[in-house]
């Protein structure tokens, strides 16, 4: 092992320098709800995710910042409550550890739950890489009348303890100076080898003493206490890893400790580690006689209960849907004035006396800015959802919703875990795919990332809202609603055929542990907020830009063409367009928008806008000035959040005069019925999940099979729903 | 001596044994063991818990400071005492 660290000193400080330039890596371990993520946060003031359920970080997320004038690299490996190899977060957290072996590990410990959080500690104090641990939650722990001895810990385990406060931001500095001064020590402050016992440790020696004859080179590989205790576990990722020639040793290595103890060398093992950490739990834990119930129980008792549950939650999903959609729509609105108006006169303005021919001038604004324009008007939406999301899940409400709704998750095999990445999926379904690793079972995994795509996810939302712009404006909340509805029963009817069929066997069990209720801070809130709107900006940047600009010469070539569906993009969707006869939007227009929309569905939305751009030159009378454009673009802001608070507080508006509706609606007003908006809405719901989402799939699966699986059956729902709701829609007389 | 999933809400319950076996109930690739995933939460033989919510097929219980759900079908194969 200090072979080990040795040689990645050399590699790190290329031989002659002083240790101080050498950046030093701290990879931060912890238990769920530990508060790990926060005092990372805290520390590095960085934009790591912050959440409540288990397995939140599920990435590798990192963070590098100086202090005491020395460079340090932070990683925060995902949440667990043991190291052995059964989920992905398990796995990822500790071939890092073993494999890329940090100068130092910083273990997070939830002081009010020592016992547990000491069990991992027991496992990562075997890689023999130096460990401190952050003793976190220590201002609760006090609260509560935990009287824990710190100094006790530390001569236990012979590691560097330091009580923290992530929430409060308290004994940060000296967690990071204790960390540097461990890291710096030359003696290399290792943490004690614990004893596991007699018969344990004789076994381990005895497979140490076989493996330093017949395999001296694995344990220069890997951290020798640790591949002692796998190899004796009989850890299968292990022992596939180092692949022994000859296991004969271990029989005779393990054969005292079989007999005395049982068979089971995983389960001897977890309980001679368990003991350890209850052992130094009753040493150094004082806790008050009375225990007091606390908050976090009393809401439980309302918000779980069993006649309440459901009602609150659904109360809870209205509640983010309205806050959402009142809070984003005028400043959407702003932004679609934004567009339409200055941004194309200043577009025009700059082109136009550079010589730029009329081509290019038009691609400008019928591609790029009519393509992207029309999807940045939706960055409020998207972002508000993203931040009431982010706050249920920060408040650990989110974890609960997946305990209310487990009952409902069983009828469609699954359990309430599940819920968690469907629930992420109305954000974002490619989020919600990946989120479907912290579930155990991979049938669970593969059939939850079947159904998650079914979720009505943010980028949808403009097409919905620009269709029931037009034809629903007196019900457009009830109609959007209507759809997440829709997307849902559909899910629950999927889930119940793959039951059937593709997954057949038992509903798997539930086991989660729900987190306290905690007031996530603002800034916290923000910076998540970001993190999971950015990927939506980056799209209207790259891929949305992209295909804009892509469909702008696919509708305007082959060169000179005349009338839009002579282009390419026209005659594409004209031979597509009788599919979508008998669902009632068998044009060309609509058929090459969803052609488009393949790459994510909002292009959708972006690609009508360019089909149905008006033709320019039918240019306002009086063009206003720089100056004017700017004045109107702030005014115009203050208004629109002036609207929002008002809608919020339910204070009364002035009646909206319809304003020119803009060319877009129009023309969509002329193309579509209420019938065959809501037929269309329904297919854009539902039709194949976007590029985004496959590939994440094939990502997660390393197999295309089950992104197909979802492409086919999602693209035959999506047809058969709309067939369904405009065929029957006509048969009740509501018109073609 | 009676199964966990037998405690009302309110009582407290000390775990003496354990009858979920290796593999139990989670089916799959056979890694899955749902008796090292419950001790790993902290519920282990010789721990107090207390019963926060019974009802439905999923309830409610307090180990130390942890709320852990948990699926009745496990809660029936772990005994307590009262």
């Amino acid at each position: 092992m200090s072979t080990q660290l040795k040689y990645k000193e050399e590699e790190e400080t290329a031989g002659s320098a002083p240790a101080t330039a050498r950046t030093i890596t701290v990879a931060v371990a912890g238990n769920p709800n530990s508060g790990k993520s926060t005092l990372i946060n805290a520390i590095a003031g960085t934009r790591l995710h912050v959440g409540n359920w288990a397995g939140v970080t599920v990435e590798k997320k990192e963070a590098l910042f100086e202090f005491g004038g020395r460079k340090i690299r932070l990683v925060d490996l995902p949440g667990t409550y043991s190291l052995s190899p059964y989920s992905q977060e398990e796995i990822v957290a500790r071939d890092y550890l073993v494999h890329e072996r940090p100068d130092l590990i910083v273990n997070v410990v939830d002081a009010t739950n020592l016992e547990r959080n000491l069990y991992l500690t027991v496992q990562i104090m075997e890689l023999g890489i130096p460990v401190v641990m952050a003793l976190n939650i220590y201002d609760e722990a006090q609260e509560k009348g935990y009287r824990i001895d710190v100094k006790g810990i530390e001569e236990m385990l012979g590691i560097a303890v330091v009580p923290t406060s992530a929430t409060k931001k308290t004994g940060l500095d000296e967690l990071l100076s204790r960390a540097l001064a461990v890291a710096d020590s030359p003696t290399g402050s290792a943490p004690r080898k614990l004893n596991y016992g007699e018969d344990v440790e004789t076994a381990v020696d005895y497979v140490a003493e076989a493996l330093e004859r017949n395999y001296p080179s694995l344990l220069e590989r890997y951290p020798k206490r640790w591949l002692l205790l796998k190899i004796m576990e009989q850890d299968s990722q292990v022992l596939e890893k180092v692949n022994l020639a000859d296991q004969g040793f271990l029989d005779e290595a393990l054969h005292h400790l079989k007999r005395a103890h049982g068979e089971d060398i995983e389960s001897i093992m977890a309980d001679v580690r368990y003991s350890l950490a209850s052992g130094l739990t009753r040493e150094i834990l004082e806790k008050p006689e009375l225990r007091q119930t606390e908050l976090t129980e009393k809401i439980d008792r309302i918000v779980l209960n069993r006649f309440l549950g459901i009602p609150i939650f659904m109360l809870a999903m209205w509640l983010l849907f309205k806050l959402t959609f009142d809070l984003s729509a005028p400043y959407g609105d702003w932004l679609r004035a934004m567009t339409e108006g200055p941004f194309k006169r200043w577009a025009s303005a700059i082109l136009t006396p550079l010589g730029a021919p009329d081509w290019t001038v038009s691609l400008v604004n019928d591609g790029v800015i009519a393509g992207v324009g029309s999807v940045i008007v939706f960055v409020p939406v998207i972002f508000a959802m993203m931040f009431f999301i982010t706050f249920l899940e920060g408040s650990g409400y989110m974890a609960r919703a997946a305990f209310v709704m487990d009952r409902t998750m069983h009828s469609i095999g699954l359990h309430g875990k599940s819920f968690i990445p469907m629930l992420l999926g109305f954000g974002c379904n490619v989020p919600g795919i990946y989120a479907t690793r912290t579930l155990e079972n991979p049938k669970d995994k593969v059939l939850t990332a079947l159904l998650v795509p079914l979720m009505s996810c943010g980028a949808r939302l403009p097409v919905y809202v620009l269709f029931v712009g037009i034809f629903f404006p007196n019900n457009s909340g009830t109609v959007i609603w209507s759809l997440y509805i829709i997307g849902i029963l559909l899910a629950v009817f999927m889930g119940l055929i793959f039951k059937r069929t593709l997954f057949r066997g038992e509903a798997p069990m539930f086991i989660m542990e729900l987190p306290p209720y905690r007031m996530p801070s603002f800034s916290s809130l923000c910076v998540h907020t970001w993190e999971k709107g950015k990927h939506f900006l980056f799209k209207a940047g790259t891929y949305i830009f992209a295909v804009s600009v892509l469909v702008w010469f696919l509708l305007n070539l082959p060169w000179g063409v005349e009338h839009k569906r002579d282009s390419y993009l026209g005659q594409a969707g004209a031979a597509v367009a009788p599919i979508f006869q008998p669902v009632g939007f068998g044009t060309w227009e609509a058929a090459s928008s969803l052609i488009t929309g393949v790459i994510a569905k909002e292009i959708v939305v972006g690609t009508m806008g360019e089909i149905y751009a008006p033709k320019h030159g039918e240019e306002k009378k009086e063009i206003p000035t720089l100056k004017e454009d700017l004045k109107e673009i702030v005014t115009s802001f203050g208004e629109a959040s002036v609207k929002a608070m008002k809608t919020l507080l339910y204070l009364p508006q002035p009646e909206e005069k319809e304003e020119d509706q803009g060319g877009l609606k129009l023309a969509i007003g002329g193309a579509f019925t209420p019938l065959t908006a809501y037929a269309f809405m329904v297919f854009v719901l539902l039709y194949m999940p976007c590029v985004v989402a496959i590939a994440a799939m094939r990502q997660e699966f390393g197999t295309w099979k089950w992104a197909a699986v979802g492409l086919l059956y999602q693209t035959a729902l999506a047809w058969g729903a709309a067939l369904i709701v405009y065929q029957g829609g006509r048969l009740l007389g509501l018109g073609g | 001596m009676i199964p966990l999933g037998l405690l009302s809400a309110g009582e407290n319950g000390e775990i003496v044994e354990i009858m979920l076996g290796k593999g139990e109930g989670v089916s799959g690739a056979g890694q899955d063991k749902t008796s090292v995933r419950v001790e790993e939460m902290g519920l282990r033989i010789g721990k107090n818990v207390e019963m926060l919510t019974n009802g439905g097929n999923t309830i409610l219980l307090r180990v130390d400071e942890a709320r852990i759900a948990l699926a009745r079908r496990m809660a029936m194969k772990i005994m307590v005492r009262r």
